[in-house]
C-alpha cells in the first residue's frame, strides 16, 4: 500500500500527544517482557552463547521478523506524555527503505565515507576512537582526545565528558551544562587539529 | 558542530523516548545533519534473557530509523550485573542483532565499548578485541570506543585502547564466521572468569607522557602481551 509520505519526527511528536495512554510500570514490567517472550516462542528463537555470531540463516531472519513485529505490536512509549507512539508495518518498512546507505563523515582530506558493509567484507568498519562518554578532567581532556586523534587507524572521534567546567559541576539543565558541552566540542576540534587532522569527523 | 559530524540522540530503555529527544531531533533534521541514534539495551533488564534482549535490540535498532530519521544507529547491549558491553552474553546480543539487521536491510550500524578492566591491562585490551571482532564479523559499520573501567572512572581512557579496537577489526575483516566464533569463544574465556576482580589499570597520566603524548613503555609492553595472546589464537595481523 502506497504511503502518502514517510514518517517524520514531527509526526512522531503528534502521535506522542495522541496515542493510547499507559502507565509506565505496565510498559516496563508487562508489555516489554511479555511481548518479547511471546515472540521468542512464536519464532522458536534459541541462542547459544558459545556461538556469538549466528550462522543459521533461518534463525537470523526470524530474529529480524521478531524485532520488526515487536516494534509494530508495542510501538514506543513516551515518558513525558505517558502515551504510546504506534506505527504500521508499512510505515516502518518505508522508513527502513528511506534510510541513507552512505554519507561523508568529516571534511576534506580527513573525511571518511560511512557506507554499508557486509559481515563478509574484507574492508574494516569506521574506527571511531574516544572515551565514549567517560569522564575526563579539565586538565587532561585535550591530551586524552589528542591521544585518540593521533592514532593512524582512528577515523573519527567520539568524545568524553568534562567532569567539571571552570571547576563547576555541569549539572544537567544548568548553564554550566551548556558551557561544558560547548567546551567539549571546542577541545575535541583542537585535539584533532593538533594531531594534524582538522577535518576529522566528531 | 558541522553538518558532517554525527549528532547524537538517545532512546531510553526499553523502547521508550522523551519529548526532549524529539525536539533536538527536529533541529538535526531541519539542519540537514548526520544523525546518530543511540541506545543500550540491558541484558537481564526489562526484556529478560538473551533471546528477549536481542529481539528488543532489533526493534530499537529499527526504531532509530523510524523515530529519529537516523543516518546510523549506535548500539551498546550492556550486562545488567557487570555494566559492560564485552561480556559473552552482550556480545551475543550484539552479534545476533547486527546479523539480523544486516541480512534484511541496508541500515548502517555501530556499537560502543565499555570494558570492565582499566587501561594498561591485558584484560582491557582483550575485552576490546573481542568486541571489535564481534562487530566487524557481524557486519557493523562503526566501532565506537573505548570507555574503559565501565566508563565511570575519571581519565581512565587512552588512545591505545582504540588502537587495539582498530587492529582487531582489521585482523578479522572478511574472516569466515565459524573461524571467528572459535576465536571468540577462546578469547572471551580468557577474561570472563575475572569479572569479580578486574584489574583497575591506570589513569591517562600514568599511561602516557602527557607532554610528548606517547604511551609509556609499560603500556606498550602490556599491548605487546595482548597482541601475543591474539596471535596465539590465530590472528595473523601483527605477524604479516
Amino acid at each position: 500500500m502506497a504511503l502518502a509520505k514517510a514518517l517524520t519526527v514531527f509526526d512522531i511528536y503528534d502521535r506522542a500527544k495522541s496515542g493510547p495512554k499507559m502507565d509506565e510500570k505496565d510498559w516496563d514490567y508487562k508489555v516489554i517482557p511479555q511481548t518479547a517472550a511471546a515472540l521468542k516462542k512464536k519464532y522458536g528463537i534459541k541462542m547459544d552463547k558459545k556461538q556469538i555470531i549466528p550462522t543459521d540463516k533461518e534463525q537470523i531472519n526470524n530474529l529480524f521478523k521478531a524485532g520488526l513485529e515487536m516494534l509494530v505490536e508495542c510501538g514506543v512509549y513516551c515518558i513525558d506524555t505517558k502515551r504510546v507512539i504506534k506505527y504500521t508495518e508499512e510505515e516502518v518498512l518505508a522508513s527502513i527503505a528511506a534510510a541513507p546507505t552512505r554519507v561523508i563523515y568529516g571534511e576534506g582530506k580527513d573525511a571518511v565515507e560511512l557506507s554499508c558493509r557486509s559481515y563478509t567484507d574484507s574492508h574494516p568498519p569506521i574506527i571511531q576512537g574516544g572515551p565514549t562518554g567517560a569522564p575526563c578532567s579539565e586538565e587532561l581532556f585535550l591530551a586524552i582526545h589528542q591521544s585518540y586523534a593521533q592514532e593512524p587507524l582512528v577515523d573519527t572521534i567520539v568524545d568524553g565528558v568534562l567532569q567539571t567546567i571552570k571547576g563547576h559541576d555541569p549539572v544537567p539543565g544548568s548553564p554550566w551544562e551548556i558551557a561544558a558541552v560547548k567546551s567539549e566540542a571546542i577541545l575535541v576540534r583542537a585535539a584533532q587539529s593538533r594531531a594534524g587532522r582538522p577535518g576529522m569527523g566528531l | 558542530m558541522r553538518q558532517s559530524d554525527s549528532h547524537e540522540v538517545s532512546q531510553l530503555n526499553e523502547l521508550k523516548i522523551d519529548v526532549g529527544a524529539l525536539v533536538f531531533t527536529a533541529h538535526y533534521v531541519l539542519a540537514g545533519d548526520i544523525i546518530m541514534c543511540e541506545q543500550m539495551p540491558i541484558y537481564g533488564g526489562y526484556a529478560g534473557g538473551l533471546e528477549e534482549t536481542t529481539i528488543v535490540d532489533v526493534a530499537t535498532t529499527i526504531n532509530a530509523f523510524v523515530m529519529t530519521q537516523a543516518t546510523w544507529h549506535l548500539d551498546g547491549p550492556v550486562h545488567v550485573r557487570w555494566g559492560i558491553t564485552t561480556a559473552r552474553e552482550t556480545l551475543a546480543v550484539a552479534g545476533h542483532c547486527a546479523m539480523a539487521i544486516e541480512a534484511n536491510t541496508n541500515l548502517m550500524l555501530g556499537n560502543q565499548y565499555y570494558t570492565i578492566a582499566g587501561p594498561c591491562t591485558v584484560m582491557c585490551l582483550l575485552e576490546t578485541a573481542a568486541q571489535a571482532i564481534t562487530d566487524t564479523a557481524s557486519g557493523r559499520e562503526v566501532l565506537s570506543g573505548v570507555a574503559a573501567s565501565k566508563g565511570v572512572a575519571t581519565n581512565y581512557t587512552t588512545g591505545l585502547e582504540a588502537r587495539m579496537m582498530a587492529e582487531a577489526a582489521y585482523a578479522v575483516a572478511g574472516m569466515e564466521t565459524a573461524r571467528v566464533n572459535e576465536i571468540l569463544d577462546k578469547l572471551v574465556a580468557i577474561y570472563e572468569k575475572d569479572y569479580k576482580n578486574p584489574p583497575k589499570g591506570k589513569p591517562f597520566q600514568e599511561c602516557y607522557d602527557v607532554v610528548k603524548l606517547v604511551p609509556t613503555q609499560e603500556y606498550l609492553d602490556v599491548y605487546d602481551e595482548a597482541v601475543k595472546i591474539m596471535t596465539g589464537l590465530g590472528l595473523t595481523y601483527w605477524t604479516k
